[in-house]
């Protein structure tokens, strides 16, 4: 999920996506994530953004196997399953 | 597919924003997403406050806790949500009763038996010759069914894990790694670590999938119930340790993701370190998400799945709908 949200909404959308996915960096989030989870997530996200300015986008993926993930620089997000 | 989350970190667990948030030492800031998280393991110092204990109630997600030493110390467990007086009574039901006792925990010696023999002849036919151990096994396996007496049967269940316990050390080939014999609390060699450390992930992950059925983890069929722990999901373990856990201690081992450097000796026991325990949780994590074909449903379900669908063949048999009938390894 990436997102660009004026800012005086933009915590309120990070506060949402939280809940249900992984912060990746700044506007960036991932995660598996259950088909009614998804529109949970997207009816909350709905409720608090300005469909006129705001834009959320997903990349739905349905499975891992050929898509691939290459990071440059320092990974921000860290272990998903080990703190 | 819901995950769980290991914390080995000092710091604290907060509910921050509706949804899960650590705060370490060295400036560890993290937001675990709380709608997909089933239960969390706990190794380092924590602490925690009642706010995030209803909060978790709420969600219905299990806090296990170890001590220092990886041990289980116990589990928060949430309010009952499914709350059922006819599962309890029919789990009572056939405690009471010593034969239908005898029953279910004949058919968890029996089944967790033919997964060690599934393991056994797995290796035995890729070069190692362990055909000794396996008639040993069949041997004394017929005597299961003729057990009368529950200590009996679990006497004899000690002796084929004896002999199975005795055929490790040919499969992994390893003097760093030597059987020798089982030891717990605390394990004396590397092995005994291992294996300790594995049922013990394999008791707590049980026991989270309980949490989601209508059954009551103190009643326990072969493990005796008392007053101090939760003993269904130490017997559902019997069925599952040979493919879950003792399979992915041949896999550490043999490809050497585990070495003897991840040891530490202390208290007169051996256990691992703490990076030698993520490695081990990394790799049990998943091999429960890793998919197998489930010929009753013909799907692919992952190991995570199996377990709670044994359960369900549990809760049938306990309402007489449905003998049960252990899961046995296909592959």
């Amino acid at each position: 999920m990436v997102y660009d949200i004026a800012e005086e909404r933009v915590n309120k959308v990070l506060k949402i996506s939280r809940k249900y996915l992984d912060w990746i960096q700044n506007s960036v989030l991932e995660g598996e994530i259950t088909k009614a989870k998804f529109e949970k997530l997207k009816v909350e996200l709905r409720k608090v953004i300005n469909e006129e300015k705001d834009s959320i986008i997903f990349y739905i993926l349905r499975t891992t196997l050929y898509s691939e993930k290459e990071i440059i620089g320092r990974t921000k997000g860290g272990s998903k399953l080990i703190i | 597919m819901k995950g769980t989350i290991f914390v080995f970190s000092n710091g604290t667990l907060k509910r921050k924003d509706n949804t899960i948030y650590f705060e370490g030492e060295n400036d560890l800031k993290k937001f675990v997403p709380i709608e997909n998280t089933i239960e969390i393991h706990i190794f380092g110092e924590v602490t925690i406050n009642k706010d995030v204990l209803e909060f978790f109630s709420q969600k219905e997600i299990l806090l296990h806790f170890y001590n220092y030493y990886g041990y289980y110390v116990g589990t928060y467990y949430p309010r009952e949500h499914y709350n059922s007086g006819f599962m309890i009574l029919k789990q009572a039901e056939h405690y009471i009763d010593p034969i239908k006792r005898l029953v279910l925990a004949r058919k968890f010696v029996a089944g967790g038996v033919r997964n060690m023999e599934k393991v056994i002849s797995y290796y035995n036919s890729r070069s190692v010759d362990l055909s000794s151990t396996l008639e040993k096994i069949a041997n004394l396996k017929q005597l299961i069914t003729s057990q009368n007496d529950i200590n009996q049967l679990m006497a004899i269940e000690g002796n084929i894990r004896e002999i199975y316990y005795s055929a490790f050390d040919s499969i992994i080939n390893d003097e760093n790694f030597a059987m020798e014999e089982r030891s717990k609390r605390p394990p004396k060699n590397r092995l005994n670590a291992l294996i300790s450390f594995g049922n013990t992930l394999l008791y707590t992950t049980i026991l989270s999938e309980i949490y989601k059925t209508h059954l009551d983890p103190r009643i326990g069929y072969l493990h005796a119930t008392n007053f101090r722990r939760f003993t269904l999901n130490l017997d559902v373990s019997e069925v599952f340790k040979p493919i879950i856990v003792d399979r992915m201690i041949f896999y550490l081992l043999n490809k050497g993701i585990i070495k003897p450097k991840d040891f530490d000796n202390s208290l007169g026991g051996l256990y691992l370190k703490e990076q030698g325990r993520a490695a081990f949780i990394e790799k049990f994590d998943e091999r429960l998400s890793t998919t197998v074909k489930y010929r009753k449903i013909g799907k692919d379900v992952s190991y995570r799945r199996l377990l709670r669908l044994e359960l369900y063949k549990i809760e049938k048999h306990l309402m007489g709908e449905e003998e049960y009938e252990p899961f046995l390894a296909e592959w």
